[in-house]
């Protein structure tokens, strides 16, 4: 766009060119402010964390005591993973079933159910944790990691609906038409040709769904608990990598508590780095030269 | 989508009964049973949810009355239980933090949609949503151990400089603090009011840019002129939808704002919002009516970020109402 416009820019007053020119200056400089922070953290976690990582770091688990030097972060990673994928497997097909809903039913309901998940996607991630806790830890008598799923999945639902939503709502309309006349059934249609052809969206809402909720600490500190061993057991509390890094920081006067927390913060970044990326590269994979969402 | 022509038209007659058992047969009926069933259920879920935390903070609510939410004195040791320290605390860093984000924001904003060409601007969009990738844990760490030390001596100048005449920016300034907590969730929600921010500004309509560059304005004057005044209304969401997450935010809050349950008389005092005084509280809340009022104080936040974001999506709405119109 600028060359066309170039020809047009021919400020009469240079006090208009001067204010012209000091909002990109500002504009710049805005951007530069807002980078700063971002720089700093990658700074930071670079320079101090990468000397704690190791295989044994990856691979043992921490010491009981917080302060004793020594053991990795291997059951928060594992942990993670699990209570992640256990949110996954919740929150995927219900978040899909609920666009489907919405795009398909429509009406004075599916206007009800867009309001409500556009309000869940402001509820404040220990809000979640509170409603979790009083559900099914209180019900259940115990912490749990599946407890911590469910809160990870209510993170992960709005996002996921919203994403498959924009996703059906871009099918082009001859495909629709053409499913109709060949006379597919409504679920057929879904599932043989909708779904299908929406996949690589609906795939890239997962993914960061998934890059947010694996970096969420609020809702497990009331559900999940954390632990300081291994354990694959939904069923008892659970250690997750956020959690770590919030008990250890809170006690970062220790070196020790304090080195755990930066490697797994790295460690953590990027995981979620890895999941957000490959997601945006599959926006932009999708559709080229259209401006990625968040 | 409107009208619908039947699936085997020319097979049946339109015959009701005929109707209902061809949808049953290919399982349209089961179908819609199915993603009905599950949006009943989610929002039942949540609902019950809900329900549930209500009645947990109910004791709450009736020892104190109107009183939870005005008491100033937040005291487990002599169950006293008012939340007015925390909704202060989370109103100071929200407003901290708008403060802070909005501006530079709204200039990010304008700087990928008018000022550079997509081929750069999409780069400098996608690493400002880096921002927003970074989890909450992981900005509260690098609060403590690197922004914290680095704003100390500052609030310590400004405090026991001018601040002893200015209100609100006296000292003392331990460090951990309402500011510090607000630049943290600034940082937050920079990329998300920016993102919004993009949208809006990208629905401007092009014939008025080149109406404005046509009579000789400067780019400037397009966004005074146009991109502005056209935008008022999404600027409004994206602010709104801003502020309903900066008051949500938890972790990075927890571990930078000093964690002291009364209301600081300067922003650079420690102090408590809402969320966190719950992160930190309740796994040692012991006491039944303590836990109750933490339980209340989840409630409170819910309403304040209901009412924030319930406001922010309707003005959104009305905004892409009124753009898909103008165009």
């Amino acid at each position: 766009m600028a060359a066309e416009y170039g020809a047009l820019l021919t400020p009469t007053s240079s006090g208009r060119r001067f204010k012209a020119n000091l909002v990109v200056v500002l504009a710049v400089a805005a951007t530069a402010i807002a980078l700063v922070p971002l720089a700093s953290v990658f700074l930071f976690l670079i320079t101090r964390a990468v000397g704690v990582l190791g295989p044994d770091f990856l691979l043992q688990d921490p010491p009981g005591d917080l302060s004793a030097a020594g053991g990795g972060i291997r059951n928060a990673i594992a942990g993670t993973l699990e209570m992640t994928a256990l949110a996954t497997l919740i929150a995927a097909p219900l978040g899909i079933l609920i666009a489907i809903f919405d795009t398909e039913v429509g009406g004075r309901l599916a206007t009800g159910t867009r309001f409500f998940i556009d309000v869940m996607v402001a509820l404040p991630s220990i809000v979640i944790g509170i409603f979790v806790y009083s559900l099914i830890v209180v019900a259940q008598g115990h912490f749990s990691g599946f407890a911590g799923s469910v809160a990870l999945a209510a993170i992960m639902l709005p996002v996921i609906v919203v994403s498959t939503e924009e996703m059906l709502r871009l099918i082009p309309r001859p495909i629709s038409e053409g499913a109709r006349a060949l006379g597919l059934s409504r679920w057929r249609t879904y599932a043989s040709v909708f779904l299908p052809t929406a996949v690589s969206g609906i795939f890239t809402g997962l993914l960061l769904a998934v890059s947010r909720a694996i970096g969420e600490t609020a809702p497990l500190l009331f559900t999940a608990l954390g632990n300081n061993f291994f354990s694959t057991d939904m069923n008892e509390p659970m250690q997750g990598l956020p959690l770590l890094i919030y008990r250890n920081a809170l006690n970062s006067a220790f070196p020790a508590a304090r080195d755990r927390a930066m490697g797994a913060a790295l460690v953590l970044v990027l995981i979620v780095l890895a999941f957000n990326l490959l997601g945006r590269w599959l926006v932009s994979r999708r559709k080229p030269g259209r401006s990625t969402g968040r | 989508m409107a009208v619908r022509i039947s699936s085997k038209a020319g097979q049946g007659g339109p015959a009701a009964g005929s109707f209902a058992r061809r949808h049953l047969l290919n399982g349209d009926i089961v179908f819609r049973l199915v993603v009905a069933a599950s949006a009943a259920l989610t929002i039942g879920l949540i609902g019950l949810m809900v329900f549930d935390s209500v009645q947990a903070a109910w004791p709450a609510f009736q020892t104190f009355g109107l009183g939870f939410v005005t008491g100033i004195r937040w005291s487990p040791s002599f169950t006293i239980y008012g939340a007015l320290p925390f909704i202060y605390g989370t109103l100071l860093t929200s407003v901290i933090a708008l403060l802070l984000a909005v501006p530079i924001a709204v200039l990010i904003a304008l700087l990928v949609t008018e000022f550079l060409p997509p081929q750069i601007g999409r780069p400098v969009a996608i690493v400002v949503d880096l921002l927003a990738a970074v989890p909450s844990v992981v900005w509260g760490l690098w609060g403590l151990l690197v922004l914290v030390p680095f704003i100390r001596p500052i609030e310590h100048g400004v405090a026991d400089g001018p601040g002893r005449l200015i209100p609100f920016l006296g000292p003392p300034t331990p460090g951990p603090s309402y500011f510090v907590a607000g630049v943290v969730v600034a940082v937050m929600i920079i990329p998300i009011v920016a993102a919004l921010t993009r949208e809006v500004f990208a629905t401007t309509p092009r014939l008025q840019r080149e109406a404005v560059l046509a009579l000789g304005g400067t780019r400037w004057d397009v966004i005074r002129r146009v991109v502005l005044p056209i935008g008022r209304t999404g600027l409004l969401a994206a602010v709104l939808l801003g502020l309903g997450r900066a008051i949500g935010e938890t972790i990075a809050v927890t571990m930078v704002i000093g964690n002291a349950p009364k209301i600081g008389g300067s922003i650079f005092s420690p102090g408590f919002t809402l969320a966190s005084v719950i992160a930190n509280e309740f796994n040692e809340a012991t006491e039944p009516l303590h836990a109750e009022s933490l339980v209340g104080l989840g409630v409170v936040l819910l309403v304040i970020a209901i009412v924030i974001n319930g406001a922010g999506v309707a003005v959104r709405r009305r905004f892409e109402r009124s753009a898909g119109r103008g165009r």
